[in-house]
C-alpha cells in the first residue's frame, strides 16, 4: 500500500472529502429506515481459492506433483532447485516456475541445469497468487512433467495465505536466518508440510540450533517434517530427493 | 499482508456475489479476520480509505473488522485451548493439535443493505 506517495493523491483526497459530505446526508436519512442484513461467510480470498481448485484439477489430470517452495529471501530456494534438477533430471521430468518482483535471474540459473524454467515477474507484488500460476500453466507440457515446482517470492508472510493448488508446501529455513523464525511467522510453518533447514554446511559457523528450530516449528505444527540439507555439500539432498520421488509415486498412484 | 489487494478482493467478491442494483444499497461490510490471517485491521481500514480514492462509489459503505483470537480444539480430549505464544498444544492433555477452530478466518461474515 502506498498512500501519500504522489501529489496526485492529495488532489483526489479533496475530491473524496466532497463525496463524504454528500454521503453523510444520505446515511443520516437511511438510519431512520430499516436495514437489511445478510449473513454471509465468504472467504476474502475466494477468488484465489477458486483458481487454486482449477489448478488442482489440471494437475490431477496429468498426475503432476505440484510443490510450492517458500522461504525468506536468500535462503537458498534457487540453489536447491538447481541441485534437485541435477540429481533428478535423469530419473524424472521436472520443471520450475519462479516468482520474483523483478528480473529473470532465477529462471536463467535454473535453466542452466537443463530443465524448463519460467519466470513470473510480479512487478512489486510480494507473493504469487493462483491466478498468476494458472496463467503460465499452459506454457508447460504437463502431460510429460512429473514434478512441477513453484518457487514463490522470498517472503514468509503473504505467500502463506495464498493457496496455489499445490500438493505440498515446503519451507526453507536457512541456518543464517536464526533459529527463532517459526514462532515469528507461524502461519507459514502451520501451513507447510516440510521444513528444510538449509545451508546446513554453515552450522559450525553460525549460532543456530537445529534442535531449537525444530522444537519451535513443532510447537506450531507437530506434523511438519524436517530435513537438514545443504545444496552445496550435498548433505540431506538424497533424503530430500527420495521424499520427492516417493510423493511423485503416490501421486501417480 | 497485502491489505490493498485484500480490499480489492473483498470488493470484487461482493460485486460477484450481489447484483449491481443491490450493491447500490450496500451500507456496511463486516469482516472477521483471525490473528493467523496476517491481516492487520488498522492497515485494512487505511487500505479501504485509499480504495475510495479510486472507487468513490463505495465511499458511504462502512467497514467493520472484527479480529478473532486463536483457539484450537483438541482431537484427543475435545478441550478448547486459547493458543498463547503460538504453542499449538492442548492445555488439558498436553497433546499437540493443528485443529484450529478460530483465528484463521478471513471472512466477509455480514453485509448490510439499505431497505
Amino acid at each position: 500500500m502506498r498512500p501519500c506517495q504522489s501529489g496526485n493523491f492529495k488532489i483526489k483526497s479533496v475530491r473524496a472529502t466532497k463525496y463524504k459530505k454528500k454521503m453523510v446526508d444520505k446515511s443520516t436519512k437511511a438510519a431512520r429506515g430499516t436495514v437489511q442484513c445478510e449473513n454471509t461467510n465468504i472467504n476474502l480470498l475466494k477468488a484465489n481459492d477458486f483458481v487454486a481448485d482449477i489448478i488442482k484439477k489440471e494437475m490431477a489430470k496429468t498426475s503432476t506433483l505440484l510443490i510450492n517452495i517458500t522461504s525468506s529471501a536468500g535462503s537458498g530456494k534457487t540453489t536447491l532447485m538447481q541441485k534437485t534438477a541435477e540429481k533428478l533430471k535423469d530419473k524424472i521430468t521436472m520443471a520450475v516456475m519462479v516468482g520474483d518482483l523483478e528480473t529473470e535471474r532465477d529462471a536463467i540459473r535454473i535453466r542452466e541445469t537443463g530443465i524448463q524454467a519460467l519466470q513470473i515477474v510480479t512487478g512489486g507484488i510480494c507473493h504469487l497468487e493462483a491466478q498468476m500460476v494458472h496463467q503460465v500453466l499452459d506454457q508447460f507440457d504437463l502431460e510429460n512433467i512429473d514434478l512441477l515446482f513453484i518457487e514463490n517470492v522470498g517472503n514468509l508472510v503473504c505467500p502463506s495465505s495464498f493457496d496455489l493448488g499445490e500438493d505440498y508446501r515446503v519451507t526453507l529455513m536457512a541456518t543464517t536466518e536464526g533459529d527463532d523464525k517459526p514462532k515469528k511467522y507461524p502461519k507459514m510453518f502451520l501451513t507447510s508440510d516440510m521444513m528444510l533447514v538449509s545451508k546446513a554446511d554453515l552450522l559450525p559457523y553460525v549460532p543456530f540450533s537445529v534442535e531449537a528450530v525444530t522444537k519451535d516449528a513443532h510447537e506450531v505444527n507437530h506434523e511438519l517434517e524436517v530435513i537438514q540439507i545443504s545444496a552445496l555439500s550435498g548433505e540431506g539432498v538424497d533424503e530430500w530427493c527420495d521424499w520427492l520421488l516417493d510423493k511423485i509415486a503416490q501421486k501417480k498412484g | 499482508m497485502h491489505e490493498t489487494s485484500i480490499v480489492n478482493s473483498i470488493m470484487r467478491t461482493l460485486e460477484h456475489e450481489f447484483e449491481a442494483e443491490k450493491l447500490k444499497r450496500l451500507r456496511a461490510i463486516h469482516l472477521k479476520v483471525g490473528i493467523l490471517s496476517n491481516i492487520e485491521p488498522r492497515l485494512l481500514h487505511n487500505a479501504y480509505s485509499a480504495y475510495h480514492l479510486t472507487n468513490p462509489g463505495y465511499f458511504h459503505v462502512e467497514l467493520h473488522v472484527e479480529a478473532t483470537s486463536l483457539k484450537i480444539k483438541c482431537e484427543t480430549c475435545d478441550h478448547i485451548t486459547d493458543v498463547q505464544n503460538y504453542r499449538f498444544i492442548c492445555d488439558n492433555c498436553k497433546m499437540p493439535s493443528k485443529n484450529v477452530i478460530q483465528g484463521e478466518e478471513m471472512l466477509i461474515h455480514k453485509v448490510e443493505f439499505e431497505d
